[in-house]
């Protein structure tokens, strides 16, 4: 099969004659990139990093109690498009977004919203956990506390104790809340990053390959997490496991070249892919 | 069907993963099914031929050999075990491995049919009883029929033909008539003289002819399974030729 063929969409009714003259890529996204009752919405959003463009008028809804995965092979776009959401991107020199990327009904990339506060809205979760070298109290107590969310310290006490719960974390650390958050192990940092990011009552978390740098329990923990979190929260997850995606996530958006090829419901994506790139990639075939 | 003739293997269903391991496991695995159903379509052809002619010989060949194809069903079905915890196969791949873990069951089903066509041969030849020229005619046509049916399944299963699977479909009320074609030459005296027990044995071996042609058809089911993408068990089969052959693109 040659290359044109192998990236030629399987639903030719997609296909455009634009498309074909660029070698099989489609010009829009396969898959109902909306949500009924989506927390972000975002359309038409480009990102350049200096004078390469890394994203393509991309165009999807985050949904309330909904984790939406995004995979696609290394440099497709997935991590900047996250990176995108709660305007983390603004850190990197030479990087242009464009396009609208709304939470709440609200403009993100609107003047007059300041990142640091948005931040506290769109918690972030990374690869490697990244505890602040503080004691585990503190790692969650900080957040509350720059955001001026408690009036004393039997609130943020509270609040410490119903995100380090929510975490999974509070029957493993209770008993040592003034020891290092460094001194847990993988997994339990990472709860604890995530306990750090709840604390801070956000709507949206995303999470950027949280499970990559974990053993297969600890994975297994976070997943159990990410599933209850979902009650509360929207969610969208980089990942770069198809099973991690398959068994976390209700809707999956395969990302390609910069081009968010498809979204669909995730069993949908992972059982009867519409586009041959999505099949090629999630069966092994490339990438 | 001839060496010459035999499957020809469409490489991007089974072919291509970067892990050419998966490749191989799958390639095995086809391969395994394929001659499952080689074996039915053997089996079938001696077991008619014992009850049609001479040799009884067939008949005992065809017994001797049913325990083979059951061995390559547990073949099958370790080799199914081996690429799902291996690879957790997704899309194409994991319909693809339903699908020819489906098909095994299927295949040694029909084998199980073919080697009741030989021992229904046996029971109706033990005493030189003569088979009626009608009856052997119409049996004959059947299993011609039948054999052909199930070769073109093991040839849409080695490419994924969905089109070779409608041609199945499409035939189907031809089997379906020369099955009836044989219980009405059955249940007519002047056409059947022989004793209940024979007729009996006859009407046995039409069944278990026919079931061997609805194998055929679930196979071509799960051969649509893997091409298309549609799960067309229990569907009206004019309607799904009609949506099949009339779809857009």
């Amino acid at each position: 099969m040659s290359t044109l063929a192998s990236e030629i969409v399987r639903d030719t009714s997609a296909i455009t004659a634009a498309d074909l003259a660029r070698g099989g890529r489609v010009s829009g996204t396969i898959g109902d990139i909306t949500t009924p009752d989506p927390r972000m919405v975002c359309r038409g959003v480009n990102v350049w990093y200096g004078a390469k463009q890394a994203i393509k008028e991309v165009g999807l809804d985050i949904g309330k109690n909904q984790v939406v995965a995004m995979i696609g092979p290394s440099g497709c776009g997935k991590s900047t498009f996250l990176r995108c959401l709660n305007r983390m991107n603004d850190t990197i020199d030479g990087c242009r977004v464009q396009g609208s990327i709304q939470l709440d009904g609200q403009e993100i990339y609107d003047k007059r919203v300041d990142p640091v506060p948005l931040r506290a809205q769109v918690g972030m979760v990374f690869q490697k956990p990244n505890p602040f070298p503080k004691s585990i109290y503190e790692n969650v107590a900080y957040g509350p506390r720059i955001h001026g969310l408690t009036n004393s310290k039997a609130e943020l006490d509270a609040l410490v104790e119903t995100s380090l719960r929510k975490a999974g974390l509070w029957n493993e650390v209770k008993d040592r809340l003034d020891q290092p958050g460094t001194g847990l192990s993988g997994g339990q940092q990472q709860r604890l990053c995530i306990a750090r990011t709840i604390a801070v009552s956000p709507e949206v978390i995303l999470m950027d390959e949280p499970c990559s740098a974990l053993d297969p329990i600890a994975t297994a923990i976070i997943e159990e997490l990410i599933d209850e979190l979902r009650e509360q929260y929207a969610i969208a997850i980089v990942t770069h496991s198809m099973q991690q995606a398959a068994r976390v996530s209700q809707r999956t958006a395969y990302f390609h070249l910069g081009d968010l090829v498809e979204v669909g419901e995730t069993n949908q994506i992972f059982t009867n892919p519409r586009h041959q790139l999505t099949e090629d990639y999630i069966t092994g075939r490339f990438g | 069907m001839t060496e010459a003739e035999g499957p020809v293997v469409r490489t991007n269903l089974v072919n291509g993963h970067t892990v050419r391991a998966y490749d191989r496991e799958l390639t095995r695995l086809r391969g395994l099914i394929i001659e499952m159903g080689e074996r039915v379509v053997e089996q079938t052809q001696g077991a008619v031929a014992a009850l049609l002619g001479e040799d009884l010989s067939n008949a005992y060949r065809v017994l001797d050999r049913e325990p083979q194809i059951d061995y390559l069903a547990l073949d099958a079905d370790e080799e199914v075990f081996r690429v799902i915890a291996r690879r957790q196969p997704t899309a194409v791949d994991l319909r693809v491995v339903l699908a020819l873990a489906r098909i095994a069951g299927e295949a040694e089903r029909a084998a199980d049919k073919a080697a009741r066509i030989a021992r229904g041969t046996l029971d109706f030849r033990a005493d030189d009883t003569a088979l009626p020229p009608s009856i052997g005619d119409g049996l004959r046509a059947q299993g011609e029929r039948v054999c052909c049916a199930v070769q073109r399944s093991i040839a849409a299963v080695a490419q994924f033909d969905s089109e070779l699977a409608l041609v199945i479909f499409e035939n189907e009320p031809g089997l379906i008539e020369a099955s009836h074609t044989v219980h009405l030459a059955l249940c007519s005296p002047a056409q059947t003289p022989l004793p209940p027990a024979k007729i009996g044995a006859l009407f046995n071996i039409a069944h278990a002819l026919e079931h061997i042609g609805r194998h055929a058809g679930a196979i071509a089911e799960q051969v649509i399974y893997v091409a298309e993408g549609q799960d067309v068990r229990f569907r009206n089969r004019e309607i799904l030729i009609e949506a099949l052959r009339h779809r857009p693109g």
